[in-house]
């Protein structure tokens, strides 16, 4: 029982890190990225990869967050001159084509295998404080994140990148530069992202393509969308609520006895069914964006 | 090299009818719809369920492609059309959820298995060096019949005239008495039925799967976008395009160019490939390769 | 001898087959207070969106303290100290006035900086807002500045714009149609506002319909018909001026003189 709740604990830990990754430029900036998570893919593999090389593996985590912003700015040039709708269908193509690659690059990525015996953080710790104190370390990157993503999105560039969601011919007249305003957020959100996605592969000590899946983008929007777009708190409350849906189905499926197919969609098609209703009746979210009022 | 080219017809076949739907109903409804291709899904599933129940193969196409229709009005009417009052980027969002609804229904109702119809067994056919199925022969043979027919009522008929006229310019359409919800629902219904068609015929080589819908996802949006959105005829040569390249890249043998025999790019690259010509597409062509697409500011 | 802060040469625009701008030349010295006038349709709205670089001309430059500025992105332009505002202006929904005041502060918002939060960005951030609620105040949108920007009337989203622009600190602001919709108090306060702004140096290029506006706050008037520039000239002179009249109403000044003898006969 405990180790169910460690790690639906760590595990909703470390999508709340990527999820706020996401809110970064899709909550305060508007941007429709449906490639994000290829971010988290990029932090995965970079641990992965440190592991493999022989690389001291923590080496992974500031080395899949360089990466992610190297890709962060490519995927911020090509909406240069794309409408909104149509960058959120490449960026989902960029994903799926880091995903083929990784899928295929056996030298590189282990291919469909992947790459295993990924070191936790506590390797040295028996068991179970070793996981104990891996949730500890996640929440505190929780907490840590969500203060600087709430202190982000109310300070100057936070006020600059939700202007320029709302109003840009109004930034752009103000003398923002939109274009570096977007590369910026993409690229912090990107590397929050990718910092949770090394957490990933320590704790489930494997790297794999399985996980970047654009389903998984999703999910993330889903948490985002839920909870209350450009709202710290929302966006907890989102990963907390879809988490929740998570655990709660193989519950469910151990009580009435169905088979992992229907496992699989109930939680599909609930985490489906929460998004759409949220839009048709609550587009805001639970907890919608507060207006702001400096002191 | 026939056999090259008749691969390629082949996966044009695959493509065609969907991206054509899509890309129709985007002049319409200016927004990306993600959905779409579950619909092909969906449609694939009902051709086998209703074949299953024992009606012949042809029954079972057109009655999944006709439910398949009715199924993307109801949709469109009960939630797209909402969501679109607060926005194209809303609907997208909406159509991500439609999809994983449409995806966990079936998911849910008839497995991860992928389900095969039973087909009489018959020889393929070979024409010079190349093989094809009597199934696949007789998929782009109707596919060549629908699009010609889809041409003919767009290009030769008052309807047809209208729904263009009416993808140009909604107002001015408005203004002269076209009726223009009842039009749009109209070309909602057939761009689901071509949806349905397409998925139904695909699934008779491959089967009707869960995936079906999500494997066409990025393959149809990048014809669709080639050929420019709202483009009829755009979109078959987008397909085609798309179609050309897959089979290209993976049949090409590298070999020569690196100083090795055989050469050639794994197969899970076909993805890929259409993947970059997309990301190409909307960095170079956003608008198409023929400018004609119905503009959305 | 002024200097010239703004020079326009030969510029020309084109949609499609429309030439909106043809062969525009006209020079604004520091100091000035220019009403640009024209009937609708004369190329304003067009002539403004080039000058503050929302659209490229076909031909022509445009100097600003002898600087291109030419297709030159607009939030270059505002760096070099050219402002402008809108007609219609449209705010955010989830901003409050304060906060969309304040975000015309463009200084120091990079990401580090905002993450850490050092003693400079405490300072600025105080700065920004004191300076903004003065200026808030001196448009008399105190009163609201804890209201969401998009609630506000249509009046005060104009003077909210015109706050906005000033708080880039410009040396030359262009303004389009700031008393259009705005209540006959406010603009009283409006002329003043622009004149105190005038003799603490800044320049101003206004649009405007309103000739009694246009004689109180401006000293020099240009005129534009047609994509032409058919007079500059003093705001008193403008009635008397044959090219204007033809302008708005149509005729010369001696027939409608004609015409109004015809009609009291």
């Amino acid at each position: 029982m405990y180790d169910f709740l460690i790690f639906t604990i760590t595990i909703a830990g470390i999508y709340a890190i990527m999820a706020l990754g996401l809110n970064v430029l899709a909550g305060y900036g508007g941007l429709l990225n449906f490639g994000h998570i290829a971010f988290a893919g990029i932090g995965v593999y970079a641990t992965g990869i440190a592991h493999a090389r022989g690389w001291p593996v923590l080496v992974g985590i500031p080395l899949g967050m360089i990466a992610a912003m190297i890709l962060g700015w490519a995927m911020a040039r090509l909406g240069r001159r794309l409408a909104a709708d149509y960058w959120g269908i490449a960026t989902l193509a960029v994903a799926e084509i880091l995903r083929t690659v990784a899928l295929n690059e056996d030298e590189l990525t282990g291919g469909a295998n992947g790459i295993t015996g990924i070191p936790g953080l506590f390797e040295s710790v028996a068991s179970p404080w070793d996981q104990v104190y891996f949730s500890a370390v996640v929440l505190g990157i929780v907490a840590v994140t969500a203060f600087f993503s709430a202190r982000l999105g109310d300070g100057r560039f936070g006020r600059a990148l939700r202007l320029m969601r709302e109003q840009p011919a109004l930034a752009a007249c103000m003398g923002y530069n939109l274009q570096k305003i977007k590369s910026h957020a993409i690229m912090c959100g990107g590397a929050i992202t990718a910092l949770a996605g090394s957490l990933y592969a320590h704790y489930f000590n494997f790297a794999g393509t399985e996980f970047m899946l654009a389903a998984e983008t999703f999910v993330l929007w889903t948490m985002v969308m839920i909870g209350g777009m450009g709202r710290t708190a929302g966006v907890l409350l989102g990963v907390i609520l879809v988490q929740a849906v998570y655990a709660f189905v193989p519950f469910l499926r151990d009580l009435l006895g169905f088979g992992s197919d229907v496992a699989g969609a109930l939680r599909l098609g609930l985490i489906g069914a929460i998004l759409l209703i949220c839009l048709l009746w609550r587009r805001e979210g639970l907890l919608p964006e507060k207006l702001r009022n400096p002191a | 090299m026939l056999q090259f080219l008749v691969d390629a017809l082949l996966r044009t076949a695959d493509l065609a009818l969907i991206t054509l739907g899509l890309s129709m109903l985007y002049g319409l409804i200016r927004f990306p719809n993600i959905a779409h291709v579950q619909y092909a899904m969906c449609g694939a599933f009902l051709a086998y369920a209703i074949n299953s129940a024992g009606a012949p193969l042809i029954v079972s196409v057109v009655l999944a492609s006709i439910l398949t229709g009715l199924l993307t009005l109801v949709i469109q009417l009960l939630v797209f059309d909402r969501l679109l009052k607060s926005g194209p980027a809303i609907a997208m969002i909406g159509s991500l959820a439609v999809s994983m609804v449409l995806v966990a229904s079936v998911l849910g109702i008839a497995g991860s298995f992928p389900h095969m119809f039973s087909l009489p067994h018959t020889e393929p056919l070979i024409i010079g060096d190349a093989r094809i199925s009597h199934t696949q022969l007789w998929f782009v043979l109707t596919t060549l019949v629908l699009l010609t027919l889809f041409v003919l009522l767009l290009f030769h008929t008052q309807v047809g005239r209208a729904m263009r006229a009416l993808a140009c310019n909604p107002a001015l359409a408005d203004a002269s008495g076209l009726n223009a919800s009842r039009i749009t629902n109209g070309v909602t219904f057939i761009s689901g039925m071509l949806a349905g068609l397409g998925g139904s015929m695909l699934s008779l080589s491959t089967g009707a799967h869960v995936n079906l819908g999500y494997d066409l996802l990025l393959p149809v949006f990048a014809a669709a976008i080639l050929g420019g959105l709202g483009n009829p005829i755009g979109a078959v040569a987008g397909a085609a395009l798309i179609a050309l390249t897959e089979t290209a890249v993976t049949n090409i043998n590298f070999g020569p160019l690196l100083g090795e025999t055989l050469v050639f790019l794994p197969v899970s690259y076909i993805s890929a490939a259409s993947f970059l010509i997309l990301l190409l597409a909307l960095l170079f062509k956003p608008y198409g390769l023929f400018d004609r697409e119905v503009r959305r500011v | 001898m002024t200097q010239s802060i703004l020079e326009v040469n030969g510029l020309a625009k084109s949609f499609g087959a429309f030439q909106v701008l043809q062969d525009v030349r006209f020079e604004i010295s520091k100091g000035d207070i220019v009403g640009l006038l024209g009937p609708n349709g004369s190329g304003k709205s067009t002539l403004l969106n080039i000058i503050s670089g929302f659209i490229a001309p076909d031909r022509g430059s445009v100097l600003l303290d002898g600087k291109s500025i030419a297709s030159t992105p607009t939030f270059r332009i505002v760096k070099e100290g050219l402002a402008r505002t809108f007609q219609l202006p449209s705010m955010p929904q989830k901003m409050s006035v304060l906060e969309v005041a304040m975000a015309a502060d463009t200084r120091m918002h990079g990401v580090m900086s905002t993450l850490i939060k050092g003693p400079s960005m405490r300072k600025a951030e105080r700065a920004t807002h004191e300076r903004a609620m003065h200026l808030l105040d001196e448009l008399l949108l105190t009163k609201v500045s804890h209201l969401p920007a998009s609630a506000i009337s249509g009046g005060q989203k104009k003077l909210l714009g015109i706050v906005c622009a000033l708080m880039a600190r410009p040396r030359l602001l262009m303004l389009d149609e700031p008393t259009a919709g705005v209540h006959p108090n406010l603009r009283q306060d409006i002329v003043r506002a622009l004149h105190r702004l005038n003799e603490q140096g800044m320049t101003l290029v206004i649009v405007e319909h309103d000739m009694h506006f246009i004689r109180e706050a401006c000293n020099r008037c240009i005129v534009l018909d047609q994509g032409h520039i058919v007079a500059s000239c003093k705001p008193q002179e403008l009635t008397a001026n044959e090219r204007v009249v033809q302008a708005y109403l149509g005729s010369t000044v001696a027939e409608a003189e004609v015409q109004m003898e015809v009609i009291e006969q």
